[in-house]
C-alpha cells in the first residue's frame, strides 16, 4: 500500500473508524491473527482525546492500544515483577514461574503488531511476517538455549510445542466445538490438513532416520559425526520444503488458505491498522527485546525449578513451556471451534505445528552449526514415538474432511497419556546427568535421560 | 427323545464312576439334567393349538415393549438361531413345567451349535476324572488334553447363548440399559478369563489371550467377511458407513500408543532397570488405563445417542429379513439363565486357564501360538460366522460393528480393566506386551485403518487381511516366543 491510503486510513481512523474498509487493507488475514483478534478488545480512544498535547496523545493512544488492547492484560505485571525477582534474587523458581507468566501476553502482542505491521507491508510481506513471528516465542527460547548449550532444553521443548499444537490445541478445539454443535455437521477443508499433515510426515521421517541410525550402529561413539551430518542435510532440505510451503500458501494456491471471514461478524478488530508503522515497528523491537529477556530467565533457572517442583527437566520442557507459550493461539482456537469454523482452527494448530517442525527445528540445527555446536535431529526414542503417534493419529482423524467430538477427546487423551508418561518415566532420579545438562555444552550423547 | 439319546452315555459313564464324583454341585447339575429329561419324554405328543396360545400369551404382553436397540453383535447372533418349534412343549403337565421347558427349548436348542453344549459336561467329567492330566483310563490317548479342548468347545455355544439372553433382557430395560448391557455381556467371556487368570496369577497368558483377541478380530473376522462379502457381491458396490470405522480406528490407535510408550521406555534407556523404574513403568500403565476407561464410557455414550437414530431407519429396511426381534422368554427367567450361564462359563474358563500349560506340552505347540491364535478364534466362532453371514447379505455395517466394534472394546474397556483389577488384586499387571506383540498390533491397525478409510470394500482388502493374519499366526507358530523369552526382566514370570 502506498503512503496516501495509510495517510487516509489513519485520518479515517482518527474521525471514528473506517467502515468497510477497501480489499487492499484487508490482506493477509491468516488464520493466526484471525485466532488472536478474538482476545483483543478495541481500545477506547476517548479517555485519550481529552490530552492536549498532540504528541503525547498519540503516544498515549499508542500505549493503550498495546498495552491494554488485550484480555491479557492482566499478565502484563508479570514482566516487571520478574525482573525485579531477578535482580533482588528471590527464589529462582518465582523467576522462571513469572517470566513464563510474562511471556504469555507478549507473545500475543507480537503476532497483533506484525498483523498491524501487515497492513503497511502488503499482503505477501504480511504473510511471511506473520508465519516466521507466529512462533516468535518458541525461536528466541530455543536459540538462547543453543547459546548456553542446553541442547536438550531445545529439542524437548520444539518437541512439546509440535505435540502441544497438534494433539492439545486442535484436540481442545475439536472437543469443544463437537460439543457445542452437536447438532450440526462440523466440516472443514481437507486439503489444508492434507499438506501440513504432508510435511509433519516429512519432518517426523527426518527425525527418525538418525534414530535408527544410531540405534543400528554398533558404537555411540563412531556414529556421532555421521549423524551430524546427516541431520543438517536433513535439515536443509526441511528449510527448502518449508519455503515451498511457504509460496504455496501465499502465492499460487492463497485461495486454499483464505482465512473463513464472517460478515456479520461483529467482534473481530476492524480492518484498518491501528497505530503507525514506525510505532509498531518500535513496539515490535522493545517486545522482542522483553521476550529475548524474560526467554534467557526462563531458560537459566529451568533446572533449579524443576529441582525446586520435583518435576524432570523434561516434563517441564515437553508440557509446561509450550502450554504456556501457546496460550493465546490455544483459546483462540477453541473459541472459533465454537462457532462452527473448524477451518481456522486448523489452521492455526496445525499450522503452528508445521512451522515448527519444519522451520524453527532445522534453523535451530543451522544456527548450532554456525555456532559450532552440535545439535542433532535425533530425538530420544521416547519423544521420536510420541511424534510419531500423535502425527499419525491426526492425519487419520482429519483425513476425511469432517469432525466430531469423540475425535477432539482421542486426541486430548493422547496428550494426557503422552503427558504422564514424561511425568512419570522421566522422574528426576537422583544422578547427576540432568543437573550437568548446562555444563557439557558439545556432547549430547551421554544427555540420554 | 433328543434328550434320552443325550443323556444315555452320560448315564452310564457315572454309573460305572460314580465314585469320582466329589463335589455336590457337579451332582446338582447332573440331577436337574436327568430331571428335564425324564419330563421331556412326556412332552412329546403335544397338541399344536395350545403352542399357540403359550406363545400368544407371551409375545402378546410385550408387544408394545420398547423396540431393541439391536447391535451388531445381536443380529449376528440371530443368524444362529433357529425358531423353536412350539408344538412340542404345548402338552406339559402344568405351566410352570411348561415354562422351564419352553425355557429350556429355547435357550438351550435355539441355536444351530447346541451340539456343542455336550462338550461342556463331558468338560466337567473329564476335569474331575482327570482325563487331562493323569492317565486313569485308556480311553483313547490318555495324554490328550481333554479337559482344555472340551472347555474350548463348550466355550462357544454359551458365550452366543449369553449374547441373546441378554438381548432378551434389554427388551425389558429399554434401548439405553440394554446397550450398555449388550455392550459389556459382549466381553463376559474374555473378562471372565481376565479375572481368572489374574487370580491364578497367569498375568502373560492373560495380555497374550487379550492381544489374540484383538488381532483375530480386526485381521481374522474383518478379513473374512470382507473376502467372503466380496466375493458373494462381485457385481454390486460394498459401502459402509466411514465415521464408526473411523471412530473405532482412532480408539484402537489410542490403546496402541498407550501400549507403546512403556515399551519404547525399556528399549531407549541404557542402564538396568532399577526396581524404581519398573514401578513407575506399572504407574503408567495404571495412569494409561484409567485414561483408556475414560475414553471408553465417552464411547458408549457416543454410540449409544447415534445408534438410537441410525438403527430405527434400518429396522425398516430389514424387517424381511433379519430375525423376528420379539420376546421369547421373561424378564426374570432370562436374567436367571445368564446368572447360570455365567457360572458355566466361569468354571470352563478356570479349566482352560488352568490345564493350558498342560495342552501346550502335550500337543506340542507353544503357549504363545494357543492363546494368541487358537483361544480367540474359538472364543470368538460364533461372532465370526454372525459377521460373515453379515457380510455375505452386503450389510457391511453389521460386520465392521461386530469386528471392529469388539476389537475396540477389548482394546479400550477389558484391557484396561484387567489393568485396574490387578491393582486391586496386587497383581503387577501392566500394559506392556513385547516388542514382538506390540509390533504386530500396530501393523494390524495400521493396515486396518488403512483399508477402511475410504468407506468401501472388495474381496481384496479382505484378502489381505487374511494373509496378513495368516502371517503374524505363522509367526507365532514357528518363533515360539515363550512368555519369559521377549518380556525385560522386570516382567518375566
Amino acid at each position: 500500500m502506498d503512503g496516501s491510503s495509510v495517510e487516509q486510513a489513519f485520518l479515517a481512523m482518527e474521525n471514528g473508524g473506517l467502515k468497510g474498509s477497501s480489499k487492499e487493507v484487508r490482506l493477509g488475514k491468516t488464520a493466526h491473527n484471525m485466532s488472536s483478534s478474538s482476545l483483543r478488545k478495541k481500545s477506547d480512544l476517548r479517555l485519550v482525546s481529552k490530552v492536549r498535547c498532540g504528541l503525547i496523545r498519540s503516544f498515549l493512544g499508542n500505549l493503550q492500544e498495546v498495552i491494554l488492547g488485550t484480555k491479557l492484560f492482566v499478565l502484563f505485571p508479570a514482566i516487571p515483577l520478574a525482573i525485579a525477582a531477578h535482580v533482588y534474587g528471590f527464589g529462582r523458581e518465582w523467576v522462571f514461574a513469572l517470566s513464563l507468566l510474562g511471556l504469555t501476553p507478549l507473545a500475543e502482542r507480537v503476532s497483533f503488531l506484525t498483523e498491524q505491521i501487515a497492513f503497511y507491508t502488503g499482503p505477501t510481506v504480511g504473510g511471511l511476517l506473520n508465519a516466521t513471528c507466529g512462533n516468535v516465542t518458541e525461536l528466541i527460547i530455543a536459540i538462547l538455549a543453543l547459546t548456553e548449550g542446553k541442547i536438550d532444553v531445545v529439542k524437548y521443548s520444539l518437541l512439546g510445542s509440535i505435540l502441544s499444537n497438534l494433539l492439545l490445541v486442535l484436540g481442545s478445539s475439536l472437543f469443544c466445538g463437537g460439543l457445542a454443535n452437536l447438532h450440526k455437521e462440523q466440516k472443514f477443508d481437507r486439503k489444508q490438513a492434507d499438506a501440513n499433515s504432508l510435511l509433519l510426515l516429512l519432518g517426523l521421517f527426518c527425525h527418525t532416520l538418525p534414530l535408527v541410525f544410531r540405534h543400528a550402529a554398533t558404537s555411540t561413539q563412531a556414529v556421532a559425526l555421521p549423524t551430524l551430518q546427516l541431520s543438517r542435510a536433513s535439515s536443509i532440505a526441511m528449510l527448502v520444503a518449508y519455503f515451498a510451503y511457504l509460496i504455496f500458501q501465499l502465492w499460487t494456491h492463497r485461495q486454499l488458505f483464505e482465512a473463513q471471514e464472517d460478515s456479520d461478524d461483529d467482534d473481530a478488530t476492524s480492518e484498518e491498522a491501528a497505530i503507525g508503522f514506525w510505532s509498531a515497528f518500535a513496539w515490535l523491537a522493545g517486545m522482542a527485546a522483553l521476550i529475548a529477556l524474560l526467554s534467557e530467565y526462563v531458560v537459566g533457572t529451568i533446572e533449579a525449578a524443576s529441582d525446586s517442583w520435583g518435576l524432570s527437566v523434561s516434563f517441564i520442557s515437553i508440557i509446561l513451556l509450550p502450554i504456556v507459550g501457546n496460550a493465546a493461539e490455544h483459546a483462540g482456537a477453541v473459541i472459533f471451534a465454537f462457532k462452527n469454523k473448524l477451518d481456522i482452527s486448523l489452521g492455526v494448530a496445525l499450522g503452528s505445528a508445521t512451522q515448527i517442525s519444519m522451520f524453527v527445528v532445522p534453523l535451530c540445527v543451522i544456527v548450532a552449526w554456525i555456532v559450532n555446536v552440535q545439535m542433532d535431529l535425533d530425538f530420544h526414542t521416547i519423544e521420536t514415538v510420541a511424534l510419531a503417534f500423535s502425527i499419525i493419529i491426526t492425519s487419520f482423524a482429519l483425513q476425511d474432511g469432517t469432525s466430531h467430538y469423540i475425535k477432539g477427546l482421542v486426541l486430548l487423551l493422547c496428550y494426557a497419556v503422552i503427558g504422564a508418561c514424561f511425568l512419570i518415566l522421566r522422574a528426576p532420579l537422583g544422578n547427576t546427568s540432568i543437573l550437568n545438562i548446562g555444563n557439557t555444552p558439545t556432547n549430547n550423547q551421554v544427555l540420554r535421560l | 427323545m433328543i434328550w434320552g439319546f443325550l443323556l444315555a452315555p452320560f448315564t452310564v459313564v457315572l454309573s460305572l464312576n460314580y465314585e469320582y464324583f466329589v463335589t455336590d454341585d457337579v451332582m446338582r447339575l447332573l440331577g436337574v439334567v436327568v430331571c428335564a429329561a425324564k419330563v421331556s419324554e412326556t412332552v412329546w405328543e403335544m397338541d399344536t393349538n395350545e403352542a399357540c396360545s403359550v406363545e400368544n400369551g407371551i409375545i402378546n404382553g410385550k408387544s408394545n415393549g420398547p423396540r431393541l436397540v439391536g447391535t451388531a453383535d445381536n443380529l449376528s447372533f440371530s443368524s444362529l438361531r433357529k425358531k423353536s418349534d412350539w408344538g412340542l412343549v404345548a402338552h406339559t403337565v402344568s405351566s410352570l413345567f411348561r415354562q422351564l421347558l419352553i425355557n429350556l427349548q429355547v435357550v438351550i436348542l435355539g441355536t444351530k451349535v447346541w451340539l456343542l453344549f455336550l462338550a461342556i459336561p463331558l468338560a466337567i467329567m473329564a476335569q474331575y476324572l482327570g482325563y487331562g492330566r493323569v492317565s486313569a483310563f485308556s480311553l483313547g490317548d490318555a495324554t490328550f488334553p481333554w479337559v482344555f479342548a472340551l472347555s474350548l468347545l463348550g466355550l462357544a455355544p454359551l458365550a452366543e447363548r449369553v449374547s441373546f439372553l441378554t438381548e432378551q433382557i434389554a427388551y425389558y430395560t429399554g434401548p439405553t440399559v440394554g446397550g450398555l448391557i449388550n455392550a459389556t455381556c459382549g466381553n463376559a467371556t474374555e473378562l471372565i478369563i481376565a479375572i481368572l487368570a489374574l487370580y491364578q496369577g497367569k498375568i502373560n497368558i492373560l495380555k497374550y489371550s487379550l492381544l489374540g483377541s484383538i488381532l483375530s478380530n480386526l485381521l481374522f473376522v474383518l478379513g473374512s467377511s470382507l473376502f467372503f462379502g466380496g466375493l458373494a457381491n462381485l457385481s454390486k458396490e460394498q459401502k459402509f458407513d466411514k465415521n464408526e470405522a473411523d471412530v473405532n480406528v482412532l480408539l484402537l490407535s489410542l490403546g496402541v500408543l498407550c501400549h507403546t510408550l512403556p515399551l519404547f521406555f525399556q528399549y531407549s534407556t541404557e542402564a538396568k532397570l532399577s526396581s524404581a523404574n519398573a514401578k513407575s513403568m506399572l504407574l503408567l500403565s495404571r495412569v494409561s488405563s484409567i485414561v483408556l476407561l475414560v475414553a471408553y464410557v465417552v464411547y458408549l455414550l457416543f454410540q449409544l445417542k447415534i445408534l438410537q437414530q441410525l438403527f430405527v431407519a434400518e429396522q425398516n429396511v430389514s424387517e424381511g429379513e433379519a430375525e423376528e426381534e420379539e420376546v421369547v422368554i421373561g424378564f426374570w427367567s432370562a436374567f436367571g439363565w445368564l446368572v447360570g450361564m455365567t457360572v458355566v462359563i466361569a468354571l470352563l474358563s478356570d479349566y482352560v486357564v488352568s490345564t493350558i500349560e498342560a495342552a501346550s506340552t502335550s500337543w506340542g505347540i507353544s503357549v504363545g501360538f494357543l492363546t494368541v491364535i487358537l483361544l480367540p478364534i474359538v472364543g470368538n466362532a460364533a461372532e465370526h460366522v454372525g459377521a460373515v453371514i453379515f457380510a455375505y447379505k452386503n450389510k457391511l455395517d453389521m460386520s465392521l460393528g461386530v469386528a471392529l466394534g469388539s476389537a475396540t472394546q477389548i482394546s479400550i474397556c477389558v484391557f484396561p480393566l484387567s489393568v485396574i483389577i490387578g491393582w486391586i488384586m496386587h497383581m503387577e499387571m501392566d500394559l506392556c506386551l513385547s516388542i514382538l506383540e506390540t509390533g504386530s498390533l500396530a501393523a494390524s491397525v495400521i493396515i486396518v485403518a488403512f483399508a477402511l478409510q475410504d468407506g468401501l470394500s472388495n474381496y481384496m482388502k479382505g484378502t489381505v487381511l487374511l494373509v496378513g493374519y495368516t502371517i503374524i499366526s505363522a509367526c507365532y507358530f514357528i518363533l515360539d516366543p515363550s512368555p519369559s523369552k521377549f518380556i525385560p526382566e522386570p516382567y518375566s514370570q
